[in-house]
């Protein structure tokens, strides 16, 4: 591989990975609660995460204050709706596996961006409707068993990891299995000798599995008959590359149609959206509690769509970065780069996958 | 090694107490029991109704308030139950406490228990008592410095509350910091470095 085509995987991969940092929920030291106990990051962010926090504590106190005022009669529906949507916002910003899980999901696939978008909201609502859904099951509809909301969030939530894992591991299979077949044929530009840091170890990793696929993978994946290598580093992002008869920066109309069908986005959006947001299942219980239902599904809903924004601009710099290093490389979207890209991509969503479920299962 | 980062930069704290300290000391200079009151925020206590209220008539009985505190009681055994206590740096031991006692006030959660070293603790030298959330789920907030007493204090004592400014602490720890991350980097001693402490300094020490 070429020393630019490298500096831009290992550039992108360290974006990745600095953005995605995976939150693994383990027991809380209380006993009471789920803990989102993130994995020890290196960092050049780490201070943009401390802001974050000290964002996410204002807001949480904030919005502990709102609804106190509207349990104690003071009104206060918009600065709580105001205030929820806010705590979304940040909420989102922090660390936690619906953005990593739909950006790796969007470096996967190309998916047009506005449709990216469309599933980091439908994702987030179903966040929030799942935590809904959830408070009303356990407490009104259940009530007189002896099933906690703790059980049924946890169940929910393991749930949503081995979704996940499903998931990344059927993109894994799809991506690396057809790149396999097409890698076979021309000079193997992915060499895991020439490919640097975390992206090899992807390799290593899961090649061997890959491998074994390519036999059936071969038959079904005609598409790579139009695998034409292809750099023209002079060419600008959009200009039609004659060549290879494909833009170096696609127009997201061209691609939505590519590799993108609503039932792997459902399973993405399942997967994410089943687990219950607990900042949302804590202001329900503190809105049931004062009879405050309509302020607590409303304040829910308006995190839900403060978190939507957030995933959507997450997933929408991931894609670009994605895109920007294609046109930079001049790789088109045949190439090594792209190739390795979509592979990392399928991986972290595998790898985030099996990582928190494996921290949930043994808490 | 600009790139130190300890997980305290990026977990964050779901709950909030407000607590006091209590040090009780007796007439021979050594610490006879920790007094905690842990007074928890309204959102979190909600959830702990929620989730304890297994009657589910929406408040927390006896036997429910009985059982939040066994299982916080077991919970925070893993934790040193949020104690680190020092004497000129080094650890002190802390018996488990019998029982945490949990009760519900104006919609607030109050988790109260005492605590004993394990072997005497004279007071002599440098004694600090840090309350803290190794984790950092939980934050204990001493509101003011009175929130953090000591009865019967020895006249050549002085007692002043430490509150590190993150920052500061890991500049000036950053060596300590550096080697503790690479012999452990999942480790949370480091942690202590962040938490609000008691100092007394005492006279008779090192």
């Amino acid at each position: 591989m070429r020393v630019r085509e490298a500096a831009a995987a290992v550039a992108l991969a360290a974006l990745a990975m600095a953005g995605l940092v995976a939150a693994a929920h383990a027991q809380s030291s209380l006993g009471i609660g789920t803990n989102e106990a993130t994995l020890p990051s290196t960092g050049l962010f780490a201070h943009v995460l401390n802001w974050v926090n000290v964002e996410q504590q204002r807001f949480y106190r904030a919005l502990a204050g709102a609804l106190k005022s509207m349990r104690d009669g003071g009104g206060g529906l918009w600065l709580l709706i105001g205030l929820s949507f806010a705590y979304g916002v940040f909420h989102a910003a922090g660390p936690g596996h619906g953005k990593a899980v739909i950006s790796s999901y969007m470096i996967a696939n190309e998916v047009a961006l506005r449709r990216g978008i469309v599933l980091s909201f439908v994702s987030a609502l179903l966040q929030g409707v799942s935590a809904i859904v959830l408070m009303g099951l356990v407490y009104v509809v259940l009530a007189g068993t002896s099933l906690t909301m703790t059980d049924a969030s946890r169940f929910l939530e393991i749930g949503s990891y081995a979704l996940v894992t499903g998931f990344g591991a059927w993109l894994l299979w799809r991506k690396a299995g057809r790149r396999l077949v097409a890698l076979m044929r021309p000079a193997p530009m992915l060499a895991p000798a020439g490919m640097p840091g975390v992206t090899a170890a992807l390799f290593e990793a899961h090649g061997g599995d890959a491998r074994t696929d390519a036999g059936d993978a071969k038959a079904s994946a005609p598409r790579r008959v139009l695998n034409v290598q292809c750099t023209h580093p002079d060419i600008g992002p959009g200009e039609i590359c004659a060549e290879c008869g494909h833009s170096h920066a696609p127009d997201p109309s061209m691609l939505s149609g590519r590799d993108f069908d609503w039932r792997t986005a459902w399973t993405a959006i399942v997967a994410v959206g089943i687990r219950p947001c607990t900042g949302a299942l804590i202001v329900l219980s503190f809105a049931l509690l004062n009879g405050l239902i309509f302020g607590g599904v409303v304040s829910v809903l308006a995190m839900s769509i403060g978190t939507a924004i957030t995933v959507s601009v997450l997933a929408t710099l991931a894609v670009t970065a994605k895109n920007w290093a294609l046109a930079l490389t001049g790789s088109g979207s045949g190439g090594a780069l792209h190739a390795a890209i979509e592979i990392a991509g399928a991986a972290l969503v595998f790898l985030l996958g099996a990582l928190m479920l494996a921290a949930s299962l043994s808490a | 090694m600009a790139a130190l980062s300890p997980r305290a930069a990026l977990a964050h704290p779901h709950v909030f107490a407000e607590a006091t300290l209590e040090v009780e000391v007796g007439p021979d200079h050594t610490v006879h029991s920790l007094g905690h009151v842990w007074r928890f925020d309204d959102l979190f206590s909600a959830t702990v109704l929620m989730e304890f209220d297994k009657n589910k008539d929406r408040k927390l009985d006896d036997a429910e308030l009985a059982e939040v505190g066994r299982t916080v009681h077991d919970s925070l055994a893993d934790f040193g139950y949020f104690q680190m206590v020092t004497a000129n740096g080094k650890d002190v031991a802390m018996k488990a406490p019998a029982e945490l006692i949990a009760t519900y006030d104006k919609q607030q959660l109050i988790i109260m228990f005492e605590s004993a070293p394990e072997k005497p603790l004279k007071l002599a030298g440098k004694i600090d008592f840090g309350i803290y959330d190794p984790t950092f789920y939980t934050a204990i907030d001493f509101t003011s410095d009175d929130m953090m007493k000591v009865n019967g204090m020895p006249a050549d004592c002085r007692r002043k509350v430490i509150r590190p400014d993150p920052d500061e602490a890991i500049a000036q720890n950053q060596k300590t910091l550096t080697d503790a991350f690479f012999n452990d980097p999942t480790g949370t001693d480091y942690t202590k470095l962040f938490a609000t402490r008691l100092e007394l300094d005492c006279g008779g020490g090192k």
